[in-house]
C-alpha cells in the first residue's frame, strides 16, 4: 500500500502528522506493506499511484501559498475523488477545495471548485473548541479540537453533525464535507488516533475487509476519557 | 479628581486583595471601569520596558528586576504574572503616588502576547523584549503566525525593539525598522547541522515562503538561517552567547563575562541573555550582570528540587499545549549522564480553561528519550493512555515504561529503593498534585 502525505511540511499544524503514521501502522498490524511518501511545494507527485492521501492544517499564509501550488493538481485531485480514492483533508486544507478563499485582508483566492461551498476568513478572533461531531457512517461520535478563523459557507454535503463544537460557519450545525471516499474535517491535529473506530473505518474502505484493531487498547481507552470529559463539559454549560 | 478617585479606589483594592490572598488583576479591572484611559494619564518612568513572547517571558522579568534591583534601581514589575491589561493597571497604579506619579526608575512589564495591543494603546514602552515566538497553546493562541500578526499591532515607533536573532519568526519583527537590537548565540559546541524535532516552524521564509536554508541549529528551528529568495537572514547580535559549556554549566557573553548556571538548558540561557541585554541597554555593566547572575535560582517555582523517600529529584515546570518548553525539559533529562528515570503527568490539560485536546504530544519529541542515561518512563494522570499511544510512536522499549492513571500511585511507586535521580516533567496545572507527596528543597 502506498500513501502520500502531502505538504508535510508546511501543512502540519499541532501533530498532524500522526494521522499518517496511524494509518500506516493499521495497514502493517493487517498484514500489508505500507510505504509513505512525503512530498511538498517543490516536488510533483502521481496522485494516481496512492492508495490513501493526507493533507493537514497550516498557517492561514501557508495555507494561501500552498493552493498555488495545489492547483497543478487539479484534474488529477479530481480524478481521484470520482475513482473513489481515500483521502483525508484536516484543519484548514480542505478549504482550498472550494470556489473561493477571502482573506482577512479582502483579497480573493480561487479554490480548485471541486466544492460549491466559499470561506472567509478574518484576523480579529480566533475560533476555537473541543469537538463531539456524529454522523451517520461511525456509531460512536468523534472527539477533537478545531482551530480557525474562517467562515465556510455553501456547504451541501457536510461530513458530521456538531453536538459540540464549532459548525462550517456561525450557527451551522454541520461540519466538514465529503464526496466519495473523500472525508473533509476542521479537526486538527491527529484525528485518527484520537479516534480509532474512524482510522479502522477508513483503513477497512483501503483494504475491502475489516483490519486487525486488537491493538488498539490505549487508544479505545483515551478516546473514552476524551468523550466522558467533554461530555461532562457540555452537560455543564 | 476622576484620576484621583480611580487610582485610590485600586490601592485600597489591592490592600484588600493582598489581606485576602486574591491575585491582581481585579482592582485593574475595576481601574479600568472606572476610568479607561487611566493608564495614559498617568506620568510614567524614564524607563518603560515590555518582554512578550511565547516561553520565559515569566523569568526573563524576574532576572531583569534581580539584576536592576541589584545595582540600585527601582524597579515596579508585575511580579505576579498578571501579564494581561488588567494586571498590568493594577501595577501602574497601586506603585503610584496619588497624583499619577508612578514611583520607580524603571517600569517593568510582563505581557501577554495576545492581548499587548491593548495594553500598549496607553502605555507605550521605550524597550520591547520579544523572547520567541512557538507553538502554545492552541486552545488560545492559534498558531505562531496569528499570534505574530496580534503582536505586530502593539509596536508602536519611537519603541527600541530588542529581539531574538535566531528566532526567524521574531527577528522578522525588525525587518525594515531601524532602533533595533538583536541578541543571539553564535555557532556553539551543542549545535547541530540537521534539525531536532518533531517538525520544522523554521522551513519556510517568515517573509516569502521560500524554503530557508540553515548553517546551525541550536535547538529545534531556532539557529542560523537565511532565504536566498527574498534575502532574509540571521542578523548580526549586539549582546552574543558566544560559548555555552553544558558539562560545566557555563555560559559565556561576548567572550569576557562567563555565568555559572544554575539550570543547565539552552532554554534558561536564553533567557539569561535577554535580561543581560537589557540591562546593559538601561547602563548596568556587563561584569556586574554577570556577577548578579552567577548561580541564580528563579524564585518563580519553574524548577524545584526535592526528595521522594530517599530519592532527590528536580521538577522541571513545563507547559502543557508547548512542545518546545518540553522538549527543553527533555534535553535536560536526556543529559543525565549518570542516568535517571523520568516523570510525565498530563491530567489537567490547562489550569485556566478547559480543553480535552492533547494534540501537542505529537509535536513533542519524546524519542530524544530513548537513550541509555533514561532508565525508567513514568507516565501518569488522566491522560496516561494518550501518553501511553503517544509513546508507542516512539522507539522506546516497552518495558521501560510505566502507567499510572493516579498520580498517587505513581508516587508511591517511585519512593522506591531506586538510586537514580529522579526528573519530573508536567506543567503548572498539575505540579501540585505530585509535590504533596515530596518534600520540596528550601
Amino acid at each position: 500500500m502506498k500513501i502520500l502525505h502531502l505538504y508535510h511540511d508546511i501543512m502540519n499544524l499541532y501533530g498532524d502528522y500522526a494521522n499518517v503514521s496511524a494509518m500506516k501502522r493499521v495497514l502493517e498490524k493487517s498484514g500489508e506493506e505500507v510505504t509513505v511518501d512525503k512530498l511538498s511545494l517543490a516536488d510533483t507527485a502521481v496522485l494516481a499511484d496512492y492508495d490513501f492521501i493526507y493533507i493537514g492544517s497550516g498557517t492561514e499564509r501557508n495555507m494561501h501559498y500552498v493552493l498555488e501550488d495545489f492547483k497543478k493538481y487539479a484534474d488529477d485531485f479530481k480524478a481521484c475523488v470520482d475513482s473513489g480514492k481515500v483521502i483525508l483533508l484536516t484543519g484548514n486544507s480542505f478549504e482550498m477545495l472550494g470556489k473561493t478563499i477571502t482573506d482577512a485582508q479582502g483579497n480573493v483566492y480561487d479554490g480548485l471548485g471541486l466544492f460549491d461551498f466559499t470561506v472567509t476568513e478574518q484576523n480579529k478572533t480566533r475560533m476555537t473548541a473541543d469537538a463531539v461531531e456524529a454522523c451517520d457512517f461511525l456509531t460512536r461520535p468523534l472527539v477533537g479540537f478545531i482551530n480557525k478563523c474562517s467562515e465556510i459557507k455553501g456547504v451541501k454535503n457536510p461530513l458530521f453533525t456538531v453536538t459540540m463544537g464549532l459548525g462550517n460557519h456561525d450557527g451551522d450545525k454541520n461540519e466538514g464535507a465529503r464526496l466519495n471516499n473523500l472525508f473533509c474535517t476542521h479537526l486538527t491535529g491527529p484525528v485518527l488516533i484520537k479516534n480509532p473506530h474512524f482510522l479502522t473505518c477508513l483503513a477497512e474502505k483501503l483494504l475491502g475487509r475489516a483490519p486487525e484493531s486488537d491493538w488498539l487498547t490505549h487508544e479505545r481507552a483515551g478516546y473514552e476519557i476524551t468523550l466522558r470529559e467533554l461530555r461532562k463539559r457540555s452537560q455543564s454549560h | 479628581m476622576k484620576k484621583f478617585l480611580t487610582i485610590l479606589i485600586c490601592k485600597l483594592l489591592r490592600f484588600l486583595g493582598k489581606l485576602i490572598g486574591k491575585g491582581s488583576s481585579k482592582p485593574g479591572q475595576v481601574a479600568l471601569k472606572l476610568c479607561p484611559d487611566i493608564l495614559s494619564r498617568m506620568q510614567l518612568p524614564q524607563y518603560i520596558i515590555a518582554v512578550t513572547g511565547s516561553n520565559g517571558k515569566t523569568s526573563t522579568v524576574e532576572m531583569i528586576a534581580h539584576i536592576l534591583q541589584k545595582n540600585g534601581k527601582k524597579v515596579a514589575w508585575n511580579r505576579e504574572g498578571s501579564n494581561q491589561i488588567e494586571g498590568v493597571t493594577t501595577l501602574v497604579l497601586a506603585g503610584s503616588t496619588l497624583g499619577g506619579k508612578v514611583k520607580a526608575d524603571i517600569l517593568l512589564i510582563e505581557s501577554d502576547e495576545r492581548f499587548a495591543r491593548y495594553t500598549f494603546k496607553y502605555i507605550k514602552p521605550t524597550h520591547y523584549v520579544i523572547t520567541n515566538l512557538y507553538r502554545d497553546q492552541l486552545t488560545r493562541n492559534g498558531h505562531p503566525e496569528w499570534v505574530y500578526d496580534a503582536l505586530a499591532d502593539s509596536i508602536t515607533d519611537g519603541t527600541q525593539l530588542i529581539l531574538n536573532a535566531d528566532d526567524p519568526l521574531v527577528s522578522s519583527f525588525g525587518e525594515g525598522r531601524d532602533n533595533v537590537v538583536w541578541f543571539g548565540a553564535n555557532r556553539l559546541s551543542t549545535d547541530t547541522d540537521t534539525l531536532e524535532s518533531v517538525y520544522n516552524d523554521g522551513a519556510y521564509c517568515p517573509i516569502c515562503k521560500a524554503p530557508m536554508i540553515y548553517s546551525a541549529y541550536h535547538y529545534n528551528h531556532i539557529g542560523h538561517y537565511r532565504c536566498d529568495n527574498c534575502g532574509f537572514y540571521r542578523r548580526n547580535t549586539k549582546y552574543t552567547l558566544t560559548s555555552f559549556d553544558m558539562d560545566r554549566g557555563e555560559m559565556t557573553i561576548d567572550n569576557r563575562h562567563t555565568i555559572h548556571l544554575a539550570l543547565k538548558s539552552l532554554y534558561n540561557i536564553y533567557n539569561i541573555l535577554a535580561a543581560y541585554t537589557v540591562a546593559s541597554i538601561v547602563g548596568v555593566n556587563g561584569a556586574e550582570i554577570a556577577a548578579d547572575m552567577n548561580d541564580y535560582v528563579l524564585k518563580n517555582g519553574r524548577v524545584i528540587t526535592f526528595t521522594l523517600g530517599s530519592r532527590k529529584g528536580t521538577m522541571l515546570t513545563s507547559k502543557h499545549e508547548n512542545s518546545i518548553s518540553y522538549d527543553q525539559s527533555i534535553r535536560v533529562a536526556s543529559a543525565c549522564k549518570e542516568g535517571c528515570d523520568v516523570m510525565f503527568i498530563v491530567d489537567a490539560v490547562s489550569r485556566k480553561y478547559f480543553t480535552s485536546d492533547v494534540s501537542w504530544l505529537y509535536d513533542i519529541d519524546f524519542e530524544m528519550l530513548n537513550n541509555p542515561n533514561i532508565h525508567e518512563i513514568i507516565l501518569a494522570g488522566k491522560y496516561v493512555n494518550d501518553l501511553a499511544v503517544r509513546f508507542s510512536y516512539t522507539d522506546i522499549p516497552n518495558s521501560k515504561i510505566k502507567l499510572f492513571e493516579s498520580i498517587d500511585e505513581a508516587a508511591d511507586y517511585l519512593n522506591s529503593d531506586r538510586k537514580e535521580y529522579l526528573y519530573v516533567i508536567t506543567c503548572f496545572s498539575d505540579k501540585g498534585k505530585f509535590l504533596v507527596k515530596v518534600k520540596e528543597e528550601q
